[in-house]
């Protein structure tokens, strides 16, 4: 589903690249995690996926595509066939529920009735039954980051990223968000999580890909966070 | 869908952004009221051109006791020479030109000039022996008169050819500088509008920013992303062009309709009518130009 192949990403000649001949495959409908300290390129594979950036060199291939290969006016397909969601939820405080996740459709054609009839589903996925006229701000956090799941799956996205989405969140908060990934996953989307939160990583016993310093340091089928010392230093 | 989505998206923005949005009407109103000025006196002048090159009249001064001419040598004109004279412009060789000949003697040219200045004391110091006779030629192509003038200004007994379309082409020149300086006025308003149009929309994706983020994060086309940006800019250049058409139709309608066509109505002045073949055109510069400029503000500020 997604295929790094050698990919080097580097923002500024002099300094170190955000990532190192990364190679690495994600396969349909397989849950990852992304681990590694802060400026270990986690965010740079996500924007890679994304084409919000292009690699320096090496090819990413998302959904068999060489993204390098898809013209500017394409790159809005390439990401209705992915969902995002992020450590801060990005939510628009103006609109209520129903209206954060019906944007999403909206924004790329579907009709009135279609969106009536998908929305409250995708709430219910996501556990938010009888809050569509809520406003985010009388919303918990937890409740916030399911909107914004909600708002990332209700397009049916082949791909789900998640960027520390339970950043923001204690930890029974988070693991709530954990079922609803799982879940999402559970129902073939790929899920791919970029996290520091060793808790859930420990507890869901996913595979993980551990980033140091723009490369892979460790790929396990089935891993832990890692206690190691130098993974924190890293 | 996205159609109702686009427009309800450009109320939010117009909403948000109103005073930003009123400005730009107010900046394209005053710069296309000048472009529009600018083009309502090339119509006068082309106007007041038509009308008056029909009518222009050449006139040939006779002789009198102290013209400094050397074809006024002999003195005043004499009976012979003035038959020449006539006989001359009747003739076939300047029939494809001549329209009509009216001889005008002193004594008509001392009426015609007491009418004149009638309230001024000069009048009852001038005699009819001081005036020249003349002949007022019509001529059949106004564009012409330098044949009448080659053929006549050295001919025995005339003392000057005289074309009224010099006077006229100095009105016209005094009317083409006002277009200029219309012109001139609204180039600078119309560049403060651009730059106030591309202000406005910078502020607006910037107050849109989050919207537009997650536009671009579920696949939004750039069409749909920038389309009320550019609609914004656009409609509010509309309105601003819509403004000028009406003022300009007001101001056609009062001064020339109402004032001028009453004080002056030997003169042809534009119908406030004509007025209304500038409507379109400011309309679609108003709509163009703000299209321009929001288009290349958007390549700047927001990705797609």
């Amino acid at each position: 589903m997604i295929r790094f192949d050698n990919v080097t990403k580097t923002y500024d000649s002099k300094s170190q690249p955000a990532l190192d001949s990364v190679s690495l495959e994600v396969d349909r409908g397989e849950f990852v995690f992304l681990v590694g300290a802060s400026g270990s390129g986690k965010s740079t594979f996500i924007r890679l996926v994304l084409k919000e950036d292009r690699a320096t060199r090496g090819a990413v291939y998302v959904a068999g595509q060489n993204v390098a290969n898809i013209p500017s006016w394409r790159v809005p397909r390439l990401r209705r066939g992915i969902g995002v969601v992020f450590q801060d939820f990005r939510l628009l405080p103006n609109k209520t529920v129903f209206a954060n996740v019906a944007f999403a459709m909206q924004v790329i054609g579907r009709s009135r009735a279609v969106i009536r009839e998908t929305v409250p589903d995708v709430l219910a996925t996501v556990g938010l039954e009888g809050k569509n006229d809520r406003m985010p701000h009388e919303l918990s956090g937890g409740e916030q980051q399911r909107v914004a799941i909600a708002r990332a799956i209700v397009n049916r996205p082949g791909i789900l990223l998640a960027d520390e989405p339970t950043g923001n969140l204690d930890p029974t908060t988070s693991m709530g968000i954990m079922k609803v990934l799982d879940k999402i996953n559970q129902n073939g989307t790929t899920v791919v999580m970029a996290t520091h939160d060793d808790d859930i990583v420990d507890t869901m016993r996913k595979r993980v890909v551990e980033l140091r310093g723009g490369s892979v340091v460790r790929d396990d089928a089935q891993g832990i966070y890692v206690g190691d010392a130098g993974a924190m230093a890293g | 869908m996205r159609l109702a989505f686009i427009l309800s998206e450009i109320g939010s923005g117009i909403r948000r952004n109103l005073s930003m949005v009123t400005s730009v009407i107010l900046v394209t109103f005053i710069s296309l009221t000048f472009v529009g000025a600018a083009g309502l006196f090339q119509l006068q002048i082309n106007q007041m051109k038509g009308y008056w090159y029909d009518r222009v009249q050449v006139t040939l001064y006779l002789c009198v006791d102290n013209s400094s001419e050397t074809s006024c040598a002999t003195g005043p004109v004499t009976e012979d020479q003035r038959a020449a004279i006539q006989a001359k412009l009747e003739s076939e060789q300047f029939a494809p030109y001549v329209d009509t000949v009216t001889y005008e003697s002193q004594d008509e040219a001392l009426a015609h000039f007491r009418d004149q200045f009638a309230n001024s004391p000069i009048v009852d110091s001038v005699t009819a022996d001081q005036l020249p006779e003349s002949f007022r030629v019509s001529l059949v192509d106004a564009e012409k008169y330098e044949v009448i003038d080659e053929a006549f200004s050295s001919e025995p007994g005339v003392d000057a050819v005289s074309d009224q379309r010099d006077f006229l082409e100095a009105i016209f020149r005094y009317m083409n500088w006002a277009s200029v300086v219309a012109l001139a006025i609204a180039g600078v308003m119309t560049f403060c509008a651009i730059l106030l149009i591309a202000t406005t929309i910078r502020l607006s994706a910037f107050s849109r920013r989050r919207e537009t983020g997650i536009m671009r994060l579920v696949g939004a086309s750039k069409a749909v992303i920038q389309l009320p940006f550019i609609l914004e800019g656009v409609i509010a250049a509309v309105i601003g062009a819509v403004l000028a058409s009406a003022a300009l139709w007001g101001a056609s309608r009062f001064v020339i309709d109402g004032w001028l066509a009453n004080t002056f109505p030997q003169t042809a002045f534009i119908s406030s009518q004509q007025v209304l073949i500038l409507v379109p055109v400011l309309i679609l510069l108003g709509a163009v130009l703000a299209g321009l400029s929001s288009l290349l503000t958007l390549r700047r500020y927001v990705k797609v």
